[in-house]
């Protein structure tokens, strides 16, 4: 782990996806419902011919959720991709080592960087979540 | 087409290979008679092929091919009546068969040359020629010896010599058009002239958009918008073109499996055994490789069930089962793998297996370890050396598995499951709430408006001509909650069941390749992947099985025990399949329900089985039990001694009639005069006036 993150805001909170899981960032475009998903996935998406879910992070992380996100981050974490809806790519740059609590199981630790706190997201503990049907309570 | 008949492509592509079959034949049979003399028995089989190449043709409105056959019908019959066969005929013959496969192919003004070649060579063809030529091989020793059982070597030179008349061949033997699709043959694919023509199409398409871009570009008024969106678009062509492309190496199943009914007779035949071979989803498409992969697979699969599955008819008497053993190659779209299964009546495997089986929590590891065979003895039928463990490895090596269940017996059933990766799906696409939706055409029954709904415990389900069929929109159907439903509403059908699927708008066919919905999401029911369209959008692709379960069945099940007309029931008997086929599509579009049986007995054998039917439909040339017979038999038998019964005849002629009404038909179809509008006449002043 090199310890670089992408950084995105999600509402008013911040977290880090460790650049050697994302693939890609873009604008988030139009997405397809599915009907009968979890809740935690707000869709599915076509990169380049495949075809993609789409996490809801904000529903998933119990955010305030505020509108619609703007940005897609794309994830890989071994066989499995997804794409992350965020609402906005902040930037790229590493994460202090100094760790903060979290009670958050999504998230593998957090930091503070310039005042704010970062949550770093454990993506395939995210991937789990998200793949779960039943969607009941918010995030644990 | 003369005939004015929707003829589907399906029915046109059995009658090819049909017709392909039986002029294999006429040559093969005809190089006997060369070199063997003319016996009867490959006179009357000369004459049977060439009967009913004649009959079909006529009835799919070929009729340049149904006049070369009904050339040939006639020179065959004259030697036939004379016991033998002139050698001069033998090519007249043989070039009229290729003239038969070249009109089929789509070539035409054929018929009066070779027409003419015919009956002048029959009109001057008096040595009686019982043996082969004596003049044929001058490098033979044999030559001078008016020997009938020359040697058979010979035969090409025969052909070429005799060749002297004047008919045009230089190819007797020669396969056509047809030769690519044969398993194992040359590596080359024959590609629908449509498919060329899209790609051409698009090829085009890409060729203006080359130009359009180059004119942007050197135009100065780049607009880096306008050059972009150009680029958009070339990306949208290159996707069509991968697409044309992938269209072309896909292939229905049927492409194989063409020449199984005969091989499966001629198999059952030589072991002595009776067995009834039943083909479903033959159209599915597969791509090539995948094809070519599994074609040698299957035959093996197929031989294993006629050779070790179905028992002999003494056997299945004392079983308790009936005669004739069923075999069933049946294919299907499962999620995201193709299904091919090979499925037989016989007697299964031994219980010891099954338990092994149980134990190590796969029977086909068993038998592959075992080798297939579930009968003691290995026959020469077999196909020794291949078992249960080369296919495993082999369709393994595809990227599928195989499947096998089996209760002892009752029956065997091996499964490939075959990756879709590359197949093709056929989608109906619809719109809901803005979005896209593909429902499998396969399972797609009809399009409808919908107007006036019943309503029972909250449940609304619509009368669909006598029958109430329920009505859900997609989000209800995928388990979301009931709400106001589009206006339209497509029927779909799956596992016997329908429902009206409403939806905002119908859209169009589509033809795609599945794709995956991801890791994330298998798992969720209702879906077969989705696909991705023409402009980048996604449609998700329904899956049928789900769709017709609905969540309160109960409920649905209520309406549906309301009193309805059942669907009449006709039996189709003729020894073709082409007849059979385009019978069977008359009647089910005409919303009958069809089952078909290939000879009086097998008739006999539903009509005991299934007390529903209604109607029979019968030829009258039959193997086994002729049409006559069948009506005879249904007269005699004391349940239904006045069912209905339909005479098709060939020819229409006075002496069919008589013997007809003498046995007790109801009415006459002519097979010649075969229209849509006619026989659903006689059909419905019979059973549903």
């Amino acid at each position: 782990m090199s310890g670089v993150c992408v950084h995105v805001r999600i509402a008013d909170e911040h977290y880090a996806v460790p650049v050697e899981h994302v693939l890609e960032v873009a604008k988030l475009g139009d997405w397809t419902v599915v009907p009968g998903a979890s809740r935690w996935l707000l869709g599915v998406i076509n990169r380049d011919g495949q075809v993609l879910p789409l996490v809801d992070l904000a529903q998933l992380l119990g955010t305030r959720s505020t509108g619609r996100p703007a940005c897609l981050l794309v994830v890989e974490d071994g066989e499995r991709r997804a794409g992350l809806a965020v609402d906005e790519i902040i930037n790229v740059r590493p994460v202090p080592a100094r760790i903060e609590a979290t009670e958050s199981k999504l998230l593998s630790r957090a930091a503070l960087v310039e005042g704010v706190l970062v949550g770093m997201l454990e993506i395939g503990l995210v991937l789990d979540e998200a793949a779960d049907c039943d969607g009941d309570g918010h995030g644990h | 087409m003369g005939t004015g008949m929707a003829i589907d492509g399906e029915l046109l592509e059995t009658f090819r290979e049909e017709t392909s079959e039986r002029l294999d034949r006429i040559v093969q049979t005809l190089l006997a008679i060369e070199t063997q003399g003319a016996d009867p028995e490959l006179i009357s089989t000369l004459f049977r092929d060439a009967h009913s190449i004649k009959g079909n043709a006529g009835m799919l409105g070929f009729g340049e091919a149904q006049e070369i056959a009904h050339a040939m019908e006639d020179v065959i019959q004259t030697a036939a009546a004379s016991g033998s066969l002139a050698t001069g005929l033998i090519n007249p013959l043989l070039a009229a068969g290729d003239a038969i496969r070249d009109v089929v192919a789509g070539a035409t003004g054929l018929a009066p040359e070779t027409v003419a070649a015919l009956r002048a060579e029959s009109a001057h063809a008096t040595v009686p020629v019982p043996a082969a030529s004596p003049d044929i091989a001058p490098h033979n020793g044999h030559q001078t010896e008016p020997n009938p059982t020359a040697e058979t070597d010979d035969r090409t030179a025969a052909v070429v010599e005799a060749s002297a008349t004047d008919a045009p061949i230089d190819r007797a033997g020669s396969h056509g058009p047809n030769e690519t699709s044969k398993p194992g043959g040359p590596r080359s694919i024959r590609v629908e002239a449509g498919k060329v023509d899209r790609l051409l199409d698009v090829v085009g398409e890409t060729v203006l958009h080359r130009r359009r871009l180059d004119h942007l570009l050197k135009g100065g008024t780049s607009s880096g918008e306008g050059v972009e969106e150009e680029l958009d678009h070339g990306e949208l062509l290159l996707d069509e073109l991968q697409r044309s492309v992938t269209r072309m190496r896909t292939l229905p199943l049927g492409s194989i499996t063409g020449t199984y009914p005969r091989a499966v007779r001629d198999l059952a035949a030589s072991a002595g055994k009776q067995v009834r071979l039943t083909m479903t989803g033959t159209d599915t498409q597969l791509d090539r490789l995948m094809l070519d992969g599994i074609s040698e697979t299957i035959v093996h699969l197929v031989r294993n069930s006629v050779s070790h599955g179905i028992e002999t008819p003494a056997r299945r008497i004392a079983a308790g089962k009936p005669e004739i053993g069923q075999l069933e190659l049946r294919a299907e779209a499962r999620g995201e793998w193709v299904a091919v299964s090979v499925r037989d009546d016989g007697n299964g495997v031994s219980p010891a297996l099954l338990a092994r089986g149980r134990e190590r929590g796969s029977l086909s590891e068993v038998l592959a370890e075992a080798g297939m065979s579930t009968a003691a003895e290995v026959t020469e039928l077999s196909g020794r050396g291949v078992g249960l463990d080369a296919v495993k490895r082999h369709v393994e090596s595809l990227g599928g598995s195989v499947e096998v269940e089996s209760e002892p017996g009752l029956g065997t059933s091996v499964t490939l499951l075959l990756p879709l990766m590359l197949s093709l799906v056929r989608l109906l696409l619809i719109e809901s709430r803005g979005q896209m939706f593909g429902v499998p055409l396969a399972n797609a029954i009809e399009v409808l408006q919908i107007g006036h709904t019943l309503s029972l415990a909250g449940r609304q389900s619509i009368d669909l001509r006598g029958e109430s069929v329920p009505v859900r929109n997609v989000s209800e159907a995928l388990g979301g909650a009931a709400s106001e439903g589009g206006s339209h509403a497509v029927i779909v059908s799956a596992s016997g069941r329908r429902v009206a699927l409403t939806c905002d708008g119908i859209l169009d066919e589509y033809e795609v390749v599945v794709k995956s919905l991801g890791p994330l999401l298998t798992g969720l029911p209702g879906y077969l992947g989705a696909a991705i369209l023409a402009d980048a959008r996604i449609a998700l692709i329904l899956d049928p099985a789900v769709l017709v379960q609905g969540q309160a069945s109960a409920a649905s099940e209520a309406v549906a025990d309301q009193p309805r007309r059942q669907r009449l029931k006709v039996l189709v008997v003729d020894d073709q399949l082409t007849v059979r086929e385009l019978e069977r599509s008359i009647l089910e579009t005409a919303g009958y329900s069809v089952v078909t049986a290939e000879d009086g007995r097998a008739a006999l054998d539903v009509l005991h089985r299934d007390a529903e039917v209604a109607l029979v439909l019968t030829d009258i040339e039959m193997p086994n039990v002729t049409g006559l017979e069948l009506l005879a038999a249904i007269r005699a038998a004391p349940e239904r001694p006045s069912l209905p019964v339909v005479v098709v005849t060939s020819r229409g002629d006075a002496e069919d009639r008589r013997l007809g009404a003498q046995a007790g038909a109801d009415a006459y179809v002519v097979k010649s005069e075969f229209a849509q509008e006619g026989l659903l006449k006689i059909v419905r002043r019979l059973i549903d006036p």
